[in-house]
Order: structure tokens, then C-alpha cells, then sequence
């Protein structure tokens, strides 16, 4: 008894043991008539808008000069407090070191109700007086691009609308500026002409590039709009996923990598004028004619990926199709959703899947000491692209993992991810199939990306001993000999009546 | 040390499962064979000792060939 006593402490004993490096964003508040500090100038920006998928891409480049007395390190990049929150995978480099790496980044509370909120980009090393670095400035825009008309027939093309200014919102002094836009194709019916800011023709044409500027802009102040709309032509889904969850969960035991994805996914095109026809429907996608609708999801899956399963919230979906990848190249799952995703309705579905755990996780230096890399999310691969409005990720670590840490892998190239400080992590406990303690569950949690971030990927390191590994069955074991103990010990008193 | 470089040099150690998949149904389906014939067993004779040479393995067969079982049938524990 005392044997079992003691095995039973033993596994009821916590291991979730505090985990380092685990974070929650926070915003700086600033008082109410907060201005930037006037310490820099912008020499030159170009602002590149990539319009080519179902959100706003934009890369800005600009030569930022320091006009104080002191060294300044603090550029601040403000939005408007109603665009703030659908800026995404927000990044800051130094255009010449690339390599380095992106630079710390600060977010604030909006100024006052319907001001201004700036990201704060904080310069590794001050910037001397007089001297200039070039900033590389990327990011995206969710939910910016309207449907006009909002509501077409079935077969119609697609137009959407993007209004913008052509002064390239700043908190500073911008001395020459110029935007240029990329359509995804030549048909752009409506767009705004510029009169009075620069001689010549604005915008210039070339091919499904406008450019606007460039603009003589020293005496124009910072914070000054002037506000540009362009309607062009986008057949194809706005693909708006409100919420994915995914789940990987780690098992040793099983020497298996079980991930699952969960969508609520939207469209947000034009919605349909009149009733949906299946007639019509079944002969344009005959045709393969371009269509506002989501008609497919190809998503492509690690090689090794084995067990895929379509689910939705009738149940298994039938009309999918996996093409295993061959040795090294992916695997493809063509998902076709149970009806044509039409603007404004809805999808929910989960898919999931298996690996081998090898491909993925592997044992540091010390011998109880793991690290795992996944991708952080992976989602389906198309044209059109993919917006994020909320990612949740979980990683469910074998039950007793301890002293988890974790980081997105940061290349030379924007990850599509935020900062690893604009990540919210957390640790929690799982409890499921044959757990006492409950799996360690390291939570992540990220709004507004988009799916660029495809291949970001998360590294996460744990400590899991033998010991650890063995609770499981040595649970079970507890469990069976207790019985087998009772039955002795039941079956040996002695209840028979008789003269003792 | 950023953990990217923890994964890189860790290369020359991927992980190894202790069963491969391909396995874990035998090795699951035999541990849990021996286990029911352990426990057969104990149940002709309760007595102190054959708990002990027979309720405890059969209680470890049990165990490990429990863990097995369920992997084999898909629920990764």
C-alpha cells in the first residue's frame, strides 16, 4: 500500500513548472494632446500598395533623416485608431541591413477617440544627428477592400474599391513622396486624377502599375490627406478567415504529430443580387470561368502527411481529394466545400492530419531536453490570398513537459508574423485521453495576419524526462494492481460461520 | 543562444518513438494478450505469492500494453 502511495504522489506532484519568455502584449498610453517629437525627416518615401490579393499589401521605403541636436532611436508610424487594429504582420528593417533583422516595435493606445495610433520603432542604435538610415516599412491591411457594387449577378465580374491618400500618412516632415500601385490586372474602370499636385499626368500608367507622384511635399505638414480611390476589377473570392484554431499536439509515446485546423471562414465579396442558381453554377464551373466565389481549397500538407480527414459541421465532407506528396514534395488536400462560397456567407470546417514526430522534433543537448519545429500556421495556398482576422495556435506538449519556451524563426524576408512582443503566450494544462496531470499547453494568440505568414515557423523547446514519459503507464499499472490487491484481500477473509 | 540554433544543432539526434507505428499494434495487441493471461492466472490462485509473480507483471504488461493499444487505434497519448 505504501508502494502505491507513493507511486500515486509521484505522478499527482506538479510539473508544469514556471515557463520562461512567455509574453503579453501591452500598449503604451500617451496623454491626450500627445505629437511625436519633430526630431526626424522623411528625405525621401516611396510607398509601394500591392492590391493584388483579398487584402492591402504595402512595403514603404523611406530615407529618414535625424534633424535634432541629440541622437534620436524612436520613429513613430501613426493610424488612423479605426485601421490600427486591421494593420497585420507590422515590420520595420534597416533597408541596408536586411540580415539584422527587424527592430523592436512598440504599440500605443489611441491619442484620444478617433486620433491617431502609432506603432513605435525603436532604432537598435540611435541614429546621430544629421545622419540617415533607410527604413523598410511592411504590413498589411485586413478588411480595407469594399465590393462596389456590393451586390452582382452569379456570373458577373467582381470590382472592389480602395480609397487611400495620396500623402502617405507619417508623423513626420516628408521632403518628396510617391505611391505606386499594383493591380491584379489592366482592368481598373474608375481611379482618381490629381490635378494640382504635380505637372503632368497623375497617376502614371504602366501596364497594372499606377504611380501617383512623385510630390514636392516640404511645406505640406505632416498629418495632411488627400484622398485618392481606385475601383478595379477582382474575380475571386475575398477569402476572411474570422477565426482559425489550430492544434499540434505532441506525442511521444505514439512517435506521432497530430495537427488540426479549425475555420470560421467569410467571404467578403459582392453578395449575389439574386437567388443562387445551381444551373448556372454547374456550367460556369464547367467552364472554368473565373468566378467571386470560393470554389476550391487546395492546401498543401508537409510530406508524410498521412490520415487526412475533411470535417464540417454536418460532418465528413466527401468531395475531397488527397494527393500524398512523393518522398520530399508536399502533399496536396483539394477540398471542395459542401456549396460554392458566395460573397457574404459562410463556411466552417476542420481539416487534420498525422506526421511522423521525427520530422519534427528532435533532442537538444541535455538528455531530457527537446525541441520541436512546426509551422506556425499553414492554411491554403491560392492567388487570391488569405486574411487572418484571429489565429489561435496550440501546441499540446506530452503530459509533465516543463520549462517550455518558444520563438517564431525570423529570416531575412518578413515572416508575415508580428513581433515575437505582439504575441500573446500562455501556458495551460489539457487534460484528454489518459492524461492525470494534464498535457502542458503553450497557447498562442495573434490577430490580423494574413497568409504570408504560411511559412513562418515556431520553434519550441521543453524539458520531459523518462520519468515523465512513464506516468501514463505507470498509472494504469497502479490502477490494475490495486484491484489485483483488493481481490486478494477480499477473497482471503475468512466470513464463513464457524466456532473460532 | 536563439533557439533556431538549438534546432540546427540538434540535428544528428531526431527523435526516435520507442515503437514505430507500424509496430505498436503487435507489440500493444501482444503486451495486453499476456496481461489477460497473467491475470487468468491469479484468478485460479489468489494467494500473496501469486500476486506477486503473477498480479504485478500482469498489472505492468497491462500498463505499457494500454498505451500501445490506444496509439495504434489513432489517439496519439
Amino acid at each position: 500500500m505504501r508502494f502505491i502511495t507513493a507511486t500515486v504522489l509521484g505522478l499527482v506532484t506538479s510539473s508544469l513548472a514556471a515557463a520562461t519568455n512567455l509574453t503579453t502584449p501591452s500598449r503604451l498610453a500617451l496623454p491626450a494632446d500627445f505629437k511625436p517629437p519633430q526630431v526626424f525627416k522623411n528625405t525621401n518615401l516611396v510607398r509601394n500598395t500591392n492590391l493584388e490579393k483579398g487584402y492591402v499589401r504595402e512595403t514603404i521605403n523611406v530615407v529618414v533623416e535625424n534633424v535634432d541636436k541629440q541622437p534620436q532611436s524612436d520613429y513613430y508610424i501613426p493610424f488612423p485608431d479605426e485601421v490600427f487594429e486591421r494593420v497585420g504582420g507590422f515590420e520595420v528593417r534597416d533597408k541596408k541591413a536586411a540580415d539584422k533583422g527587424r527592430f523592436v516595435v512598440d504599440t500605443t493606445e489611441a491619442v484620444s477617440v478617433g486620433g491617431q495610433q502609432y506603432f513605435i520603432a525603436h532604432f537598435p542604435e540611435p541614429l546621430a544627428p544629421k545622419s540617415q538610415i533607410t527604413l523598410g516599412i511592411s504590413y498589411a491591411v485586413l478588411n480595407s477592400l469594399s465590393p462596389r457594387p456590393a451586390f452582382i449577378q452569379q456570373n458577373d465580374k467582381q470590382y472592389l474599391t480602395y480609397t487611400f491618400s495620396a500623402y502617405t500618412p507619417s508623423a513626420y516632415q516628408t521632403i518628396t513622396q510617391k505611391t505606386k500601385v499594383k493591380f491584379p490586372s489592366t482592368n481598373v474602370p474608375e481611379y482618381t486624377t490629381t490635378s494640382d499636385l504635380k505637372s503632368g499626368a497623375d497617376p502614371e500608367r504602366k501596364g497594372a502599375t499606377y504611380t501617383y507622384g512623385p510630390y514636392d511635399t516640404a511645406k505640406v505638414s505632416p498629418g495632411t490627406e488627400y484622398p485618392i480611390t481606385v475601383r478595379y476589377e477582382f474575380t475571386n473570392p475575398v477569402v476572411t478567415v474570422n477565426l482559425l484554431e489550430r492544434d499540434l499536439e505532441v506525442s511521444h509515446w505514439g512517435g506521432n504529430l497530430a495537427t488540426e485546423d479549425r475555420y470560421w471562414l467569410r467571404n467578403n465579396g459582392s453578395e449575389l443580387s439574386s437567388q443562387f442558381s445551381r444551373v448556372d453554377w454547374t456550367f460556369s464551373s464547367y467552364q472554368r470561368a473565373p468566378t467571386s466565389a470560393v470554389r476550391e481549397i487546395t492546401y498543401p500538407l508537409k510530406p508524410g502527411s498521412v490520415d487526412p480527414y475533411f470535417i464540417d459541421d454536418i460532418g465528413n465532407v466527401s468531395t475531397s481529394r488527397y494527393r500524398p506528396g512523393n518522398g520530399k514534395s508536399n502533399g496536396l488536400l483539394e477540398l471542395k466545400p459542401r456549396y460554392p462560397i458566395f460573397g457574404g456567407w459562410n463556411y466552417s470546417f476542420k481539416v487534420g492530419w498525422n506526421n511522423d514526430l521525427s520530422a519534427f522534433l528532435r533532442q537538444a543537448a541535455g538528455q531530457d531536453s527537446w525541441v520541436l519545429k512546426v509551422p506556425f500556421i499553414q492554411g491554403p495556398k491560392s492567388d487570391e490570398g488569405v486574411q487572418y482576422e484571429r489565429v489561435v495556435v496550440r501546441v499540446i506538449l506530452p503530459e509533465g513537459a516543463h520549462n517550455v519556451r518558444f520563438q517564431t524563426v525570423e529570416g531575412i524576408a518578413s515572416n508575415g508574423l508580428p513581433g515575437a512582443n505582439q504575441i500573446h503566450a500562455r501556458l495551460s494544462s489539457l487534460k484528454t485521453y489518459m492524461d492525470t496531470l494534464g498535457r502542458t499547453t503553450l497557447t498562442l494568440e495573434v490577430d490580423s495576419i494574413t497568409d504570408e505568414a504560411r511559412d513562418a515557423q515556431l520553434i519550441v523547446t521543453y524539458d520531459h524526462s523518462f520519468m515523465d514519459a512513464l506516468r501514463k503507464p505507470l498509472t494504469f499499472f497502479g490502477g490494475l494492481l490495486s484491484v489485483f490487491v483488493a481481490v486478494w484481500f477480499i477473497g482471503n477473509i475468512d466470513v464463513s460461520i464457524k466456532k473460532r | 543562444m536563439s533557439l533556431n540554433e538549438v534546432w540546427e544543432a540538434a540535428s544528428a539526434s531526431p527523435f526516435q518513438p520507442v515503437v514505430s507505428k507500424d509496430g505498436q499494434f503487435s507489440v500493444g495487441f501482444s503486451l495486453l494478450l499476456l496481461a489477460l493471461i497473467f491475470t487468468g492466472l491469479f484468478g485460479l490462485n489468489r494467494s500473496f505469492l501469486s500476486l506477486a509473480s503473477l498480479g504485478v507483471p500482469a498489472s505492468l504488461l497491462f500498463g505499457f500494453g494500454a498505451v500501445f493499444m490506444i496509439c495504434a487505434v489513432g489517439v496519439y497519448v
